[in-house]
């Protein structure tokens, strides 16, 4: 009943891979944007704001993603009844509410790098909380954080192979469906591997190319060397 | 313009300052010295809201830093500080720095925000370094800058943090000219330092602290010639 892997093989796997994009895509875009909410609340003279994204991220951050796969994908339909979001929405919800919490970290990780002086210079001029942030903060935040978001970046597709279980059809789930097809696990899983590489590799080249395109004139944990004792 | 009551700061069980007591007056310029952990720079910093105050009282400008209602902005608007290690923004240009404060805090115009700034750069003596990062500056550079940076808010105060213990001695020099040109357009200043040379030909009036007090102030003449007390004997006797 199996057939060889032929060239036609391909294409459900390439649909799968520009699943795995779009999927990754979205998820990305959106934890990077709740991340910078999450993780500047998390560094915020606020006690209230500091306290609820830091439950928020260690809840997330100990719960296996498997898990809050399931738990998206079979709980909301059962705790908001009429809400039945299809297999790509919940799956984009899962990934988004893990990469918030990662995000968030990077995102602290990287406020609270910037140099001290920088935030008491600031505030010596006058400048309140948000414009200092605005104007001072981030600007050298972000620099110190695409490193490791990027870092982050190709953990979540690698990590978007589980949202197989759900039955959506991204790389991983179009790897087995053409296995099944095929009877040649080799063969696919290798190619499946091959495009997790390419859009993996991809990321990282982006990310290479933001550090050198920026990375001229800023360097924000450079200190004045003291006078010579 | 600047009055000082009964200052203490605690850093949890540490007590910084002890209850400091001084008056600083319009045009006045006062040089604080003293050995290292003796508090100077801390009471500096509490003058413009940079540390929270533990008890007492400071008013500048009529502004009560004591109060919780006060608007800390509005008091370091009116109060520039310039610091030993310069924070200069390093992602902005040299101009960009100095435009920063009067675009953002006090809504001028870009135009207005920017021939000030090169006023200011001139008056420093760095109209040629405006497009420049601070990076490619050298370290008496970049504190001119940041001398013109705090200026370019207008204040009415200009706080002085060690600004050239972080300097190599041959540049010191040119920090000081600048300090010595703003003091002679009848600038109020306070200047935490060790310079006792700048000290002695700037100021209006020294105040040696130690060990989180004011032990003696007067006039350098005072001070350097015949300090009374005999920690300042002490102290004066190492640096001199």
């Amino acid at each position: 009943m199996f057939r060889p892997f032929e060239w036609q093989d391909l294409l459900p796997l390439l649909e799968g891979a520009w699943l795995t994009l779009q999927l990754c895509g979205v998820s990305g875009i959106l934890g990077v944007i709740f991340g910078l909410i999450l993780g500047i609340a998390r560094t915020s003279p606020s006690r209230i704001a500091r306290w609820i994204s830091t439950i928020y991220i260690s809840c997330v951050r100990g719960i296996p993603i498997l898990v809050i796969i399931f738990f998206v994908f079979f709980g909301i339909p059962l705790l908001f009844p009429g809400l039945e979001p299809d297999k790509f929405s919940s799956a984009v919800i899962a990934l988004t509410c893990f990469a918030a919490a990662y995000v968030a970290e990077i995102v602290r990780g990287s406020i609270e790098a910037v140099a001290k002086g920088q935030s008491e210079a600031a505030d010596a001029l006058g400048l309140d909380y948000w414009r200092k942030l605005r104007y001072v903060i981030l600007p050298q935040a972000v620099k110190i954080m695409v490193p490791p978001g990027i870092g982050f970046l190709i953990g979540l597709v690698k990590d978007s192979s589980l949202v197989t279980v759900t039955g959506l059809l991204e790389l991983t789930h179009a790897g087995n469906v053409v296995t099944n097809l095929t009877g040649d696990p080799i063969k696919t899983f290798l190619i499946v591997a091959a495009m997790y590489f390419v859009i993996c590799y991809g990321i990282s080249w982006l990310g290479r190319l933001y550090e050198k395109r920026t990375g001229i004139h800023v360097d924000p944990l450079k200190v004045p060397e003291p006078a010579g004792l | 313009m600047i009055f000082v009551e009964n200052l203490h700061k605690k850093f949890g069980p540490v007590h910084v300052l002890k209850g400091v007591d001084c008056h600083i007056r319009e045009r006045e310029v006062v040089c604080v010295i003293g050995p290292s952990g003796s508090g100077k720079s801390t009471f500096l910093r509490c003058m413009n809201g940079l540390e929270s105050i533990s008890s007492g009282s400071i008013v500048i400008n009529k502004h009560r830093l004591d109060d919780s209602k006060t608007n800390i902005n509005l008091v370091r608007q009116e109060a520039g500080m310039v610091f030993q290690h310069f924070n200069l923004f390093p992602h902005l240009r040299v101009i960009e720095n100095v435009m920063l404060a009067p675009l953002k805090v006090a809504k001028v115009s870009k135009e207005e925000a920017r021939a000030k700034a090169e006023v200011l750069l001139a008056k420093v003596g760095l109209a040629a370094k405006m497009d420049v990062f601070p990076g490619s500056l050298s370290g008496g550079q970049m504190q001119r800058v940041a001398i013109a940076r705090a200026l370019a808010m207008d204040p009415k105060i200009m706080l002085f943090d060690e600004p050239t213990s972080a300097l190599d001695p041959e540049i010191v020099g040119e920090v000081l000219t600048v300090m010595k040109d703003l003091a002679s357009e009848g600038m109020t200043m306070v200047v935490v330092t060790h310079e006792m040379g700048f000290a002695r030909e700037v100021a209006d009036r020294v105040l040696f602290m130690d060990q989180g007090l004011i032990v003696e102030e007067g006039t350098p003449e005072e001070i350097f010639s015949s300090p009374r007390h005999a920690r300042t004997q002490g102290f004066l006797s190492k640096v001199l």
